[in-house]
């Protein structure tokens, strides 16, 4: 008995050690959490290489900060804030809602690059 | 694929609905018109209480004795034009992209509503031609273009359920449900679709004549 749950001790520390070491912080997709109700499943966004195959090595292409004036800053950026710390759900003036930013943001260069997915099944991949 | 897909969603959704539109209009005008030259009197007895009496009733399921004799075919046309006209408007994946395109939102129906609505449809399309199949009364008045009319008004929702439900790899099913989308608006005035609109004054009429001419009720 004492054998079985030590066994079993053992494999689940395991796999804990391998998801903290593989699942390492990958970004695969966008979390939707901040969405009260979210209809879709979360898009797919695997961060790191996406950027590296696109060739976006300006973080602030998407973290981007803004001054009083609505001018965007040139050397700062806010990668260390998700977008709905500053994107509210509706629209604000000049800043789009958050489900709007995500989708101005991402399909917006995808279609002037004419490279990268535009049509809602493309991002929002189902598992 | 980019090109297509923003010609599609741009211009294309223009001009289908300003062919939708503007040709909806010039039909109620020639439609206004011939009643003005071939039986202008009709005119003299168009009556608002009559009409909207009509119109109301016939609104109304079993409320008719139309709708009471034949209630499976009542049930089936007013699930099936309910859901017709409802999904386009409130579809999800359609206010996302007016509220892109113009800034504009409204209450969306949830993603799980739509998709059993839109499988109403498409069974009461199927449902339809069936019927026109079997029942040897209605097969008798059916033409080829009579499927075609269903092929056109299902076309949309089949691709629309098709690219939700991601059958298809890329971009293609979307693409496909646009135009599909595109070609039955444009085509609602120039096919007996028009009744969307034609429908509601050809009830105001029967309602108007027999109201205030034949002193009788047309339900
Ligand atoms: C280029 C990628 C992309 C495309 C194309 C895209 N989306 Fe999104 N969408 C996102 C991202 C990123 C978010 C943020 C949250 C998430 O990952 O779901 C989002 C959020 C949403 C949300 C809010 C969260 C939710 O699940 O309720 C909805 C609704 C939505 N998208 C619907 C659509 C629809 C409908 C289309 C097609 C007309 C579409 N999206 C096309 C990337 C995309
Ligand atoms: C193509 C747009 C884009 C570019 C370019 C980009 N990011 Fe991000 N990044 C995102 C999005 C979207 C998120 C998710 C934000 C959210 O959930 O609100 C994110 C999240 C993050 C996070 C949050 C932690 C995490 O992984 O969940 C960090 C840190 C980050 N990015 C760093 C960077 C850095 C550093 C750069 C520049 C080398 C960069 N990003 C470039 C889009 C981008
Ligand atoms: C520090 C606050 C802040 C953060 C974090 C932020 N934004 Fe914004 N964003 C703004 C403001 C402010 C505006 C409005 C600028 C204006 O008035 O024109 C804006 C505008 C936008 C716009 C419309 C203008 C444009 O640049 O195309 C998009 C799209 C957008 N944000 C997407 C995003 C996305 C995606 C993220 C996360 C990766 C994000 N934002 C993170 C503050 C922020
Ligand atoms: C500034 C431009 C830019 C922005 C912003 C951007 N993308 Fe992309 N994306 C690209 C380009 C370019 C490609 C094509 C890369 C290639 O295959 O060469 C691409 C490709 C993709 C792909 C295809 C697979 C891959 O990862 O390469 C996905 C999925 C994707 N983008 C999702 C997103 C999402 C989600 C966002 C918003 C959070 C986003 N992108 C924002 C430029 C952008
Ligand atoms: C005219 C231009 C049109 C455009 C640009 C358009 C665009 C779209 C898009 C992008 C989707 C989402 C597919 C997905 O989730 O992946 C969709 C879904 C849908 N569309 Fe359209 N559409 C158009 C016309 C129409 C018309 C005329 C109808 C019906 C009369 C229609 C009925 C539907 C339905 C029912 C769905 C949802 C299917 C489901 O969730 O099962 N669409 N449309």
């Amino acid at each position: 008995m004492k054998i079985k749950i030590g066994i079993l001790l053992a494999v689940l520390l395991g796999s804990v050690l391998v998801v903290l070491a593989f699942g390492q912080y990958e970004m695969q997709v966008v979390e939707n959490y901040y969405f009260p109700n979210p209809q879709r499943p979360p898009a797919v966004f695997e961060h790191d290489r996406h950027n590296e195959t696109a060739e976006l090595w300006d973080c602030m292409i998407c973290h981007h900060v803004y001054d009083e004036q609505g001018v965007q800053s040139d050397w700062e950026s806010s990668e260390d804030q998700a977008c709905a710390d500053c994107h509210g759900l509706e629209d604000q003036g000049g800043m789009p809602g958050l489900r709007k930013a995500f989708h101005q943001s991402c399909k917006g260069c995808h279609l002037t690059e004419r490279k990268g997915p535009v049509t809602c099944a493309e991002c929002h991949v189902k598992p | 694929m980019h090109a297509l897909y923003e010609w599609v969603a741009g211009p294309l959704t223009w001009v289908a609905f300003a062919v939708f539109v503007i040709g909806l209009v010039f039909r109620l005008v020639q439609v206004l018109v011939m009643v003005r030259k071939t039986e202008p009197f009709i005119f003299t007895y168009m009556s608002w209480k009559f009409s909207l009496r009509s119109i109301g009733r016939w609104l109304v399921p079993f409320a008719t004795l139309r709708w009471r004799t034949s209630p499976v075919m009542t049930v089936a046309t007013f699930a099936f034009h309910l859901c017709l006209l409802v999904t386009p408007v409130f579809v999800l994946s359609h206010i996302v992209l007016w509220d892109e395109a113009w800034g504009v939102q409204w209450w969306a129906l949830p993603d799980a509503v739509a998709d059993v609505m839109t499988v109403v449809v498409i069974a009461g399309c199927l449902f339809f031609a069936g019927r026109r199949i079997v029942r040897r009364e209605v097969r008798f008045l059916t033409d080829a273009s009579d499927y075609f009319l269903l092929a056109l008004t299902a076309a949309p929702f089949v691709t629309g359920f098709l690219a939700y439900h991601q059958v298809t790899q890329g971009a293609g099913m979307t693409i496909a449900h646009m135009i599909s989308g595109q070609v039955l608006l444009a085509a609602i005035p120039f096919t007996r679709l028009r009744h969307m609109l034609l429908g509601w004054l050809t009830r105001a009429y029967m309602g108007s004549e027999f109201g205030g001419v034949r002193r009788a009720r047309d339900y």
